[in-house]
């Protein structure tokens, strides 16, 4: 059932859906931003419709809701620990498509890998109902088609926001009391067909072809490029790697948290090992990492590519490096190589 | 060449005696050096009509034209109406109409009214710059309105940023953007990027603290550069939306003791620094015993002295909570000679009421 309300009505029935939901959406931060006088769009709480910013893409993902920048995993006191409590109340969260299908990419490496579901990661999941927001079509950073991300059918609600009101596709019914008297609408979300910008993962049919992409000369260029800040890790929607962090009480080393704080393979030292070593010491070995792992890596072992086109990881980047060139540049080396190696 | 050239009098109009015989250079105002490109169609007949076709960008960011004829700048300054009116009038609100505030008529066919208060110099600011706090152009307009036309001397250099590209502390009144800087800690990773950007390139006030992970900050001698906003991977760090400035007095260069300025103010408001300047021309006009003789504005507040210039200047000035003031002012200046200022007590110079003889 779809409904039209106007935005006083829609703010109406947010008022009545805070008494049972927390509401999270894309939020302005004005004057937040990288530079002087320009904003962040993030996620966060919200209480009126207007604070939803639906017309821009957001600067960080949807991730951050469900998988925070940092939480407290558990508390300490010398032998014995107790786990957080975590979020309690149902959370409604407006994404767009893309951020919708990175939880499925999220949700394969902390509920199914490596025979152990996250703790953490599930009792968040477990709270959230997805609120579609239609995507009036991204900006020339997205390619969601070219991931096969831009459609998705898990969400409670699906939202189109226009100038004078809202309309509402309810898909979960226990959603529809909240619409009691709004006029009824023939409404469903459409979805993104084309994106302005295209890419093309390249087939790597063997580790001999895989082993020679490793080795290509092209991943020397960001040695000077990249200034390994992590921002594309950070801004990406479906990154899960975390690290932990014991924050003591005063003087007191026995008395603390343990923090989980999310980590960055683009940032130097995340690979260091015990003994000095570390595996990717170059700013070029940690991209080739990185873009490897998204489009090659995570689909060996769970059968689909890990990115979901978002593109904010180009939106952020301070060094203009787009995935979507390094991606195609990728493609190139990987044809040249299997021409080279007869395949 | 036979000339009858009242050169005081062609300079406050703008126009620099040459060393060729009977050639001016016109000073043409950019305050803030930004102009719409169409104001270049002037520059471009100038030079063409009566200059040597060429223009040079001044020191201080005007459009100069060499080679123009004395006889030729009466039409010169009949050309430049629609320019001063334009630039003055129209983009920075200057009222042509007054001299140091009091009402004095201008003839528009003219040519600039006064020198004495120089054109405004300031970098691009923050409508480009990746490092500018602030909207230099901006303030630069705002600060033309309340200085000019005036035969007392000012220069001031408007910096984006404590960069200070413009060189704000060479300059009397130096006006630098700053911010106070946000720290989200819920956002921060601990990745110390931040804290590598302030080392590399400011005043290595941050520090990872090893027991929380997180930023410690030394705020008292943080420049309000913002950096570590710049460097955070995850907008940990932002800047404050209130816009704030630095304000940096004395700086000057000169023959006799050149200086670089010192900070006068720091973290105040725009209302502050408008106020602020807003007093020079009362300032001036007590320091020379309100005879407008060409005089340089830096040697007004060391004639003063710091606490008689401090107390004049801030008159009715609301400073905001954050605001700081310089309680003493030690300038060091370049001492060409030695002892410069140990002179006879009848040779000392100074300022207010019968100072000017």
């Amino acid at each position: 059932m779809s409904y039209f309300v106007t935005t006083e009505q829609a703010n109406q029935v947010l008022s009545k859906l805070l008494e049972t939901y927390d509401v999270y959406a894309p939020k302005r931060f004005p004057k937040q931003g990288r530079f002087s006088d320009t904003d962040i769009i993030r996620y966060a709480k919200v209480e009126k419709v207007d604070d939803i910013v639906y017309d821009e893409k957001s600067d960080f993902p949807a991730k951050e809701v469900i998988n925070p920048i940092q939480q407290a995993i558990f508390y300490f006191t010398e032998d014995e620990f107790r786990a957080s409590k975590g979020h309690t109340r149902p959370i409604l969260l407006f994404a767009r498509p893309c951020d919708i299908n990175a939880q499925k990419v999220q949700a394969r490496i902390f509920m199914d890998n490596g025979g152990y579901q996250d703790l953490y990661y599930a009792r968040m999941r477990e709270l959230i109902n997805f609120v579609l927001m239609e995507c009036p079509g991204g900006d020339d950073t997205c390619f969601c088609c070219s991931m096969g991300t831009n459609k998705t059918d898990n969400y409670v609600m699906a939202v189109r926001f226009g100038e004078d009101g809202l309309k509402v596709e309810v898909k979960d019914d226990k959603f529809a009391p909240y619409f009691e008297g709004a006029a009824a609408d023939d409404f469903t979300p459409k979805f993104v067909e084309e994106n302005q910008t295209k890419v093309t993962v390249p087939e790597i049919p063997d580790k001999d072809v895989l082993l020679a992409l490793k080795n290509h000369p092209m991943w020397r260029e960001f040695d000077k490029r990249c200034v390994s800040c992590g921002a594309c890790t950070i801004a990406c929607s479906t990154c899960t790697c975390f690290t932990t962090r014991d924050i003591v009480y005063g003087q007191n080393p026995e008395v603390g948290e343990r923090h989980r704080i999310a980590a960055s393979c683009q940032i130097d030292g995340f690979s260091d090992i015990a003994g000095g070593f570390g595996y990717r010491k170059t700013a070029g070995d940690r991209m080739r990492y990185k873009v490897l792992h998204k489009f090659h890596d995570y689909k060996v072992r769970f059968g689909e590519d890990m990115c979901v086109g978002c593109g904010r990881c180009t939106s952020r980047c301070p060094a203009y490096i787009p995935i979507t060139a390094t991606v195609g540049k990728m493609a190139a080396a990987a044809e040249e190589i299997k021409k080279e190696q007869g395949k | 060449m036979n000339h009858d050239i009242n050169i005081g009098k062609v300079r406050t109009n703008c126009w620099r005696q040459s060393k060729v015989d009977g050639e001016f250079m016109l000073q043409l105002r950019v305050p803030g050096g930004v102009i719409p490109v169409e104001y270049l169609q002037y520059a471009s007949e100038i030079a063409t009509k009566w200059g040597d076709g060429n223009f040079h960008i001044g020191t201080r960011l005007t459009l100069d034209f060499p080679g123009i004829k004395y006889e030729d700048i009466p039409a010169v300054n009949k050309y430049l109406k629609k320019y001063i009116k334009g630039i003055e009038e129209d983009l920075c609100g200057v009222d042509m109409q007054k001299l140091a505030h009091e009402p004095h008529e201008w003839d528009e066919d003219s040519g600039y009214p006064t020198i004495g208060a120089r054109n405004i110099s300031a970098c691009i600011g923050n409508r480009h710059c990746i490092c500018g706090n602030v909207d230099t152009t901006d303030m630069a307009r705002k600060l033309e309105a309340l200085i000019f036309p005036s035969n007392y001397h000012i220069k001031i250099n408007v910096a984006g940023c404590p960069n200070d590209c413009i060189k704000a502390h060479m300059a009397d009144f130096g006006i630098v953007g700053v911010a106070k800087i946000d720290y989200h800690p819920e956002r921060c990773i601990g990745c110390g990027a931040c804290v590598k950007a302030c080392k590399h390139g400011a005043t290595r006030v941050l520090s990872l603290n090893e027991l929380t992970g997180k930023i410690d900050k030394d705020p008292c001698c943080c420049v309000g550069c913002g950096e570590c906003v710049k460097a955070c991977p995850t907008a940990a760090w932002s800047r404050n939306p209130k816009k704030l400035y630095r304000v940096i007095l004395g700086g000057r260069t000169g023959r006799q003791t050149p200086r670089t300025g010192k900070m006068f103010l720091n973290w105040v408001t725009e209302d502050v620094v408008l106020g602020v300047i807003n007093n020079w021309q009362k300032f001036s006009a007590w320091a020379l015993d309100y005879k407008p003789v060409y005089l340089h504005g830096g040697h007004l507040i060391d004639r003063a002295g710091y606490h008689e210039f401090k107390k004049r200047i801030l008159e009715g000035v609301e400073l905001n909570p954050e605001a700081m003031v310089a309680e003493q002012m030690f300038w060091h200046e370049t001492e060409y000679r030695s002892n410069f200022n140990v002179k006879k007590p009848e040779d000392h110079l100074t300022a207010g009421p019968g100072s000017q003889g």
